[in-house]
């Protein structure tokens, strides 16, 4: 391969799309399930943007009117920006429909995998992992 | 026997010379086996750093006017959280391992195969060196004269290269340290590192474990306005049949905007972030603050 080549498949790569391991930077994600995901509906309680590790927590209601707190997990602030997930999208009472792959041990807790707010929005953590 | 043991110093440098001077020209592959077989020759990280800076004749200081633009906020182009970005999909690491640290790699892909994985990180402790390659989130090169700083997001973890002349401390005064004693000297647009008194660790999760023994040889270059490559040599006589290389590439982030910023990284900041080692080896939260279950228990486990 020559020089120009080599430079120019370089200059690609930098710009191609880099899928990365699902797993936790900070911690391994052993404790929740691998493949098996949930989703449920609920509205914001609270945005816990931070180090390591962010947390979307959503009240969801059950048919019997009881409620449950559930927290999705993603990466911290700097990895959520790059995916375009920032505090102002999700203010307390956002109507929100959250798929994650939830604990093995029935915990209300999941990777957040996919949010949809009531307007159609879709935010995806680990968009913030693409090279662009 | 001085001439003869200088004439054969020159010759190995000058071969080294030759052999780095021409890998531009190659194809990835045939890069990856010269730039092995590079390292090979050289029986320590000691032995290939001294080659690498005869061939530059010792290396030239920066001059405050004339500083290689590492500017931008930069992150891992490949390879995701596995050391060899060459790793094959689904394959094992490339590294040759000696006997017994093949078997704790085999035991660690086993039992992560089972659900049962621990990482050293997770009670917020640094990654360490050479594992701080791999980290996937926001980097910072910072080059001035005397001195680089690599600086990586996760934990504020910096890197000092000190370029100034200075050689590494005594042996006799060297204790273990996450990310070593690292110093270097310009070849031109490259900047060639040694790293040694490191503690040991492990590359990444379903990677190996190198020894406090471990020593690191890198050539940092920016090959284009978006991207920096860097060849490292990892040699770990106790771990490693032969010294591991591997290319590792960091791309700049488009950042027109003007938003990315890398702040101060509290590991501790929430409470749901915390976890502990379970009894049979693995990973679990420690508390949540959202669920009443584990609100009523205090805690868990």
């Amino acid at each position: 391969m020559t020089v120009n080549r080599r430079v120019l498949a370089a200059v690609l790569a930098a710009f191609i799309v880099v899928a990365v391991a699902t797993t936790n930077a900070h911690h391994s994600a052993t404790m929740f399930e691998q493949t098996k995901t949930i989703t449920v509906e609920g509205v914001v309680k609270e945005f816990q943007y931070s180090n390591p590790h962010s947390w979307l927590l959503v009240d969801v209601k059950d048919k019997a009117g009881k409620v449950t707190t559930w927290g999705f997990e993603a990466e911290g602030p700097s990895t959520l920006q790059r995916a375009g997930i920032r505090p102002s999208e999700f203010p307390v009472g956002t109507k929100v429909t959250m798929t994650g792959r939830p604990m093995k041990d029935g915990t209300p807790a999941a990777i957040w995998v996919l949010a949809v707010r009531g307007d159609g929005k879709r935010f995806d953590p680990r968009e913030g992992f693409q090279v662009k | 026997m001085r001439t003869k043991l200088l004439i054969a110093t020159m010759a190995l440098a000058g071969a080294t010379a030759l052999l780095v001077s021409t890998i531009d020209a190659q194809d990835p592959g045939e890069t990856r086996q010269r730039m092995a077989d590079l390292g090979r020759q050289h029986k320590t990280a000691t032995d290939l750093y001294e080659a690498l800076k005869a061939d530059a004749n010792g290396g030239r200081r920066l001059i405050p006017a004339r500083l290689p633009d590492w500017t931008g906020v930069y992150t891992r182009a490949r390879g995701g959280i596995t050391y060899d970005p060459d790793q094959p999909r689904g394959g094992p690491p490339t590294a040759k391992l000696t006997p017994e640290y093949q078997a704790r790699l085999t035991r660690r892909i086993e039992m992560a195969d089972k659900g049962v994985e621990w990482d050293p990180i997770s009670t917020c402790a640094p990654p360490g060196h050479p594992r701080w390659l791999t980290e996937p989130f926001l980097k910072e090169f910072i080059v001035t004269p005397d001195q680089t700083w690599l600086v990586n997001e996760m934990v504020n973890d910096i890197r000092r290269i000190y370029t100034d002349g200075r050689d590494h401390p005594p042996e006799a005064d060297r204790y273990p340290l996450y990310n070593g004693d690292s110093i270097g000297f310009w070849d031109g647009d490259r900047l060639v590192i040694h790293t040694n008194q490191l503690r040991s660790g492990i590359y990444q999760r379903r990677n190996p474990d190198y020894t406090d023994q471990v020593e690191t040889v890198e050539i940092w270059r920016k090959v284009n306005p978006k991207l920096i490559e860097v060849d490292v040599w990892v040699y770990d006589p106790p771990a490693l049949v032969e010294p591991w290389y591997t290319k590792q590439s960091y791309a700049k982030l488009d950042d027109q905007g003007k938003s990315l910023r890398i702040r101060y990284w509290h590991c501790g900041e929430n409470e749901n972030n915390s976890v502990v080692q379970t009894e049979g080896g693995s990973t679990q939260f420690r508390d949540f603050t959202f669920t009443d279950q584990d609100n009523a228990q205090g805690g868990r486990p």
